[in-house]
C-alpha cells in the first residue's frame, strides 16, 4: 500500500534506494523501518476491529518494545506485542488469531528487503531504482547443444533436441544440476531434479489482472448445477410458465419462457506443477499470486503443489491472505523437483479423494513433460475424468504458436481434458475465460481449436 | 541516575539468570515482559488467577536486583494520604502545646520575621510507601509493589496515575519531591473489577498463566527442598488431577506449595513410600478452601488421585495420564 509513511522521504530518494552508491549491497534500513512500523500499526488496527480496546498510543509503545527486543525471535516479539497492545486476559484470543498473519507479513517483507540487497542473479524481484534486467530478444533461443551427460543421471526422455524453444525472460537459465552459472547454462529436466527453497515474494496483481482471474473463475463456475432460474434466453423451456402464459392466448402457447442454469460458485481442485521445467517457464511470483487469487475467488478451492511429491497447501494459503509466498514456504518448503504427474494423481486418489467430486472443476497447471510411468498417468487421469465435473489444463508451453501436444505426458492426458489453454499470466486466463463464456466448457475451447498466443505478447 | 542505568544495561539472559538464582521459575514470556518493563521504564501490570505467583514475582524481582521492596497493599477506601504521606498529628499537637514547635510568627512591627521551628517539618512527616519509594536512596532503584490495585477505587487510581507519570509529588508545606531514580513499579490485579483505561495504557500488561506440570514440579522442588523429589512429582500429579475437577476454587500454585510443605512436615518422622489416600484426605485443607469443594472429595476421587500419584512415581512424567 502506498501510504504516506510508505513512500521514501526526499532525502532517501536523493540518496538512492540503498543510500549508497550503486554496486554496494547494504540492506535498505529505511524501508525495513517503514515496513515494521506499517505492519505494527496495521496489527493494532486489526485488533481494534476485533473489539480489543487498544489505546491510541499503543502502537508507539509496541514499536519501542520491538526495538528493545529485536525482530528475530517469534516468541519474544509475541511477548512484547502482548505486553504493549493488550489490556485484559480476554484479548489474548484475538491476539493469537491475528499474530500468525502479522508474523508472516513482517518476516516476508524483511526477507524481501534482505534478498533485494544481496542482489538476485536471475533478474526476478527487481526493485525500482536498480537496473532492470535486459530482456533477451524474443527469438534468441538458448544455446541448442546436447546437454552433457551427467554421472549417475539418466538421459532426458524428451529427446536429444528440445522441440520447443521458449525465451523465459530470465537472464540465465537455472540448472537443476547446474553445469555452470555462465550464460548458456542449460537446464536438464531429470526425474529427480534438485529442489530449492521457495524464496520468492508473491507479485501483486493489478486490478485488471485480478479481474481476469476472477472472470476465469466465473467462467469455470458455469458448470451446470441443479438450480435454474428464469431467463429470456436459455436452453430449456419452462413448461409451467408456458402453460400459464398460454392462458392469455386462449390455450395456444405462443410465448416460450426459458430457463437457464443458475450460476453457482466455483468449487475447484487446483493442482499446480512446481517442477523445475514449469518454474522456468512462468514467472514465479506471478504464479504464486495467481494461485492465491484463484484460491480466494473460488468458493472452495483445495490447492496442491506437486513435483515429485504431492503437498497440500490449502490451509496455509487460507491463513495468509497477504503473503501467500511465505505461507507456501512454511507449508511446502521447497519446489523445483522433477515431474511425476501420474504419481501426483494417485496420491490424490489415496490421500484426498474427497477433493474431487462431481461438482468440482480440476484445474491442472503443468507443462505435461512427465517422466513418470505412463500407465500410472493414464489410470490417474482416467480416474479424474470419471470423478470430476470438468478438467481444465493450463500449459505454459502452449502459448507458443508452434506448440503441439505431442510430449509423452501431454498426449496421454489430452483425450481426457475438457480444455487445454496456454498460461503464463493472468491475461491468458482472461482469454480462456472469453472462450469458455462463449462456447461453454463442453464446446470446442482451447487447443487445438484456438491456437495459443505468440510469445512476447502481453508477457507479465 | 546511576542505579537506573545499571538496571537498563541488563540483558535478558542476565535477568533470567538472576530470577533463577532467587528460585523464581518463570516462563520465557514473563522474562521478556519484565525485561521490557525495565528497559522502557514502564510500570508492569500483572493479572492472573489468585495464587499464580503475581506477588511472588514482585518479591523475586526485588531479591534478584538486591533492591529494597516497598509494598503497598490496596484496599477499598485507600486514600492518597494513606499511600503517600501523613502528618503525625498527635506529635504536632503535643509540640504546639509544649511550645517547642510553633507556627512561624507573623511579621512584627519592625518588619522582621520571627523564625520559629515549624510543626510542618521532616520529623513530623510519616512516610508512606509511595513517598518512601520516591525518596529511596541506594545504588539500585527500589521495587514498588502495589498489590491488588483492583481493590482500590477509581479516585485512587487517578491519583496513582499522576504519581506514576512523573514520579514526583508536591507536598504543600515542604515542596516538590522528585525521585532520583524512578522505582521499578509492579502492580498486581485479581480482576475483581476492570481497571481504568488510562492506567492500563500507562502500563505494560502481563497475564500470568498457571504453569505447566513440569514447571510446577520445578517450583516445588526449589521452594520445598526438604521434600523428596519423587514425592514432589506425586504431589504435582495429584494437584494436576484435582485441577481437572470443577471446584469452586481450583488450587493454584500457592496451594500446591502449602500442601508440599505440609506433606514434608508430616513425613519428617516416618515418611516412606508414595502418597496414600489417607494422607491426602487429612491434608485436603491445604488444597481446597471451600466447604463445598471439600465435601466433594470422596472415595472414588481419592482413588483416582492415588492412581495419578502412582503413575508419577512409576517414572512417567507428571503430565502423562493412564487412560
Amino acid at each position: 500500500m502506498n501510504r504516506e509513511w510508505d513512500r521514501p522521504t526526499e532525502r532517501e530518494q536523493a540518496q538512492g534506494p540503498t543510500g549508497h552508491r550503486p554496486g554496494e549491497t547494504v540492506p535498505d534500513f529505511g524501508a525495513a523501518r517503514r515496513h515494521v512500523i506499517a505492519e505494527t500499526v496495521r496489527l493494532a488496527r486489526r485488533l481494534r476491529r476485533r473489539g480489543v480496546a487498544v489505546p491510541q498510543s499503543a502502537s508507539v509503545d509496541a514499536t519501542r518494545a520491538l526495538a528493545a527486543v529485536g525482530l528475530g525471535d517469534r516468541d519474544r516479539v509475541a511477548s512484547a506485542l502482548r505486553a504493549t497492545l493488550l489490556g485484559t486476559g480476554a484479548d489474548i484470543e484475538a491476539f493469537e488469531a491475528e499474530f500468525p498473519g502479522y508474523w508472516l507479513r513482517l518476516r516476508a517483507g524483511l526477507e524481501g528487503i534482505a534478498v533485494a540487497a544481496t542482489g538476485d542473479i536471475e533478474g526476478r524481484g527487481g526493485r525500482p531504482g536498480t537496473e532492470p534486467p535486459t530482456d533477451p530478444e524474443p527469438d534468441q533461443a538458448l544455446d541448442v547443444t546436447d546437454p552433457p551427460a551427467q554421472e549417475g543421471e539418466a538421459a532426458p526422455q524428451t529427446g536429444t533436441r528440445p522441440d520447443i524453444m521458449l525465451s523465459t525472460g530470465q537472464r540465465e537459465a537455472t540448472a537443476s544440476t547446474p553445469t555452470g552459472r555462465a550464460e548458456g547454462a542449460i537446464r536438464r529436466y531429470s526425474p529427480d531434479g534438485r529442489r530449492e527453497a521457495i524464496d520468492v515474494t508473491a507479485g501483486r496483481l493489478t486490478t485488471r489482472e485480478r479481474r481476469q482471474v476472477e472472470r476465469f473463475v466465473a467462467a469455470l463456475a458455469g458448470l451446470p448445477g441443479r438450480r435454474d432460474r428464469t431467463a429470456a434466453h436459455g436452453r430449456r423451456i419452462d413448461l409451467a410458465r408456458t402453460v400459464r402464459a398460454s392462458l392469455e392466448t386462449g390455450g395456444t402457447p405462443i410465448a416460450l419462457p426459458k430457463r437457464t442454469p443458475r450460476r453457482s460458485e466455483l468449487r475447484c481442485c487446483l493442482l499446480v506443477d512446481v517442477s523445475g521445467s514449469v518454474l522456468d517457464a512462468i514467472d514465479r511470483s506471478t504464479l504464486v499470486a495467481v494461485v492465491a487469487a484463484l484460491g480466494r475467488a473460488a468458493r472452495r478451492a483445495r490447492t496442491f503443489l506437486f513435483d515429485s511429491e504431492l503437498r497440500e497447501v490449502t490451509a496455509a494459503l487460507d491463513g495468509a491472505r497477504d503473503e501467500p509466498a511465505a505461507a507456501l514456504r512454511a507449508a511446502a518448503g521447497s519446489w523445483g523437483g522433477g515431474t511425476r504427474i501420474g504419481h501426483a494423481f494417485s496420491a490424490i486418489r489415496e490421500r484426498a479423494p474427497t477433493a474431487v467430486d462431481r461438482r468440482t472443476v480440476v484445474v491442472i497447471v503443468s507443462d505435461g513433460l512427465d517422466v513418470g510411468d505412463e500407465e500410472t498417468l493414464r489410470a490417474g487421469i482416467a480416474w479424474l475424468r470419471r470423478r470430476a465435473g470438468a478438467i481444465v489444463w493450463l500449459n505454459p508451453l502452449a502459448v507458443a504458436p508452434a506448440y503441439e501436444p505431442t510430449a509423452a505426458g501431454m498426449s496421454t492426458c489430452l483425450p481426457y481434458l475438457d480444455g487445454l489453454f496456454g498460461f503464463v499470466g493472468p491475461a491468458d486466463l482472461g482469454a480462456a475465460a472469453d472462450q469458455i463464456d462463449r462456447l461453454g466448457l463442453d464446446g470446442p475451447v482451447g487447443l487445438p481449436y484456438h491456437g495459443g498466443r505468440a510469445p512476447g505478447e502481453g508477457r507479465p | 541516575m546511576g542505579g537506573a542505568e545499571w538496571l537498563r544495561g541488563l540483558s535478558e539472559t542476565d535477568l533470567a539468570a538472576r530470577l533463577d538464582e532467587v528460585d523464581y521459575v518463570a516462563e520465557e514470556n514473563v522474562v521478556t515482559t519484565v525485561y521490557l518493563a525495565v528497559q522502557l521504564g514502564r510500570p508492569l501490570l500483572i493479572e492472573g488467577a489468585p495464587g499464580s505467583g503475581k506477588t511472588e514475582l514482585g518479591k523475586a524481582l526485588a531479591a534478584a536486583f538486591d533492591a529494597e521492596l516497598i509494598r503497598l497493599q490496596c484496599y477499598e477506601g485507600l486514600t492518597a494520604e494513606n499511600a503517600l504521606y501523613e502528618w503525625n498529628y498527635t506529635k504536632q499537637l503535643l509540640a504546639v502545646q509544649d511550645g517547642s514547635g510553633t507556627v512561624p510568627a507573623a511579621e512584627d512591627g519592625a518588619g522582621t520575621e520571627v523564625e520559629g521551628s515549624s510543626v510542618f517539618d521532616e520529623s513530623f512527616l510519616l512516610e508512606r510507601p509511595l513517598l518512601r519509594a520516591l525518596r529511596a536512596e541506594g545504588s539500585t532503584p527500589p521495587v514498588l509493589l502495589i498489590d491488588e490495585i483492583d481493590r482500590a477505587d477509581a479516585a485512587f487510581e487517578a491519583f496513582l496515575l499522576e504519581v506514576l507519570a512523573d514520579f514526583q509529588v508536591t507536598i504543600p508545606e515542604l515542596g516538590t519531591v522528585r525521585a532520583n531514580q524512578p522505582p521499578v513499579v509492579v502492580l498486581t490485579s485479581n480482576r475483581t473489577r476492570g481497571l481504568s483505561d488510562a492506567l492500563k495504557r500507562r502500563c505494560l500488561y502481563l497475564h500470568l498463566e498457571p504453569p505447566s506440570v513440569e514447571k510446577e514440579h520445578e517450583i516445588v522442588r526449589r521452594k520445598v527442598p526438604e521434600l523428596d523429589a519423587a514425592i514432589a512429582a506425586e504431589v504435582c500429579a495429584v494437584v494436576a488431577e484435582l485441577r481437572e475437577e470443577t471446584f469452586l476454587k481450583p488450587p493454584g500454585v500457592a496451594e500446591t506449595l502449602d500442601w508440599a510443605r505440609a506433606v514434608a512436615t508430616l513425613r519428617a518422622e516416618d515418611g516412606n513410600g508414595s502418597l496414600t489416600p489417607g494422607e491426602i484426605e487429612r491434608t485436603i485443607g491445604c488444597l481446597l478452601k471451600e466447604v463445598e469443594d471439600v465435601d466433594r472429595v470422596d472415595e472414588s476421587l481419592l482413588e483416582r488421585l492415588e492412581r495419578a500419584a502412582a503413575t508419577a512415581a512409576a517414572g512417567a512424567t507428571p503430565g502423562d495420564r493412564v487412560e
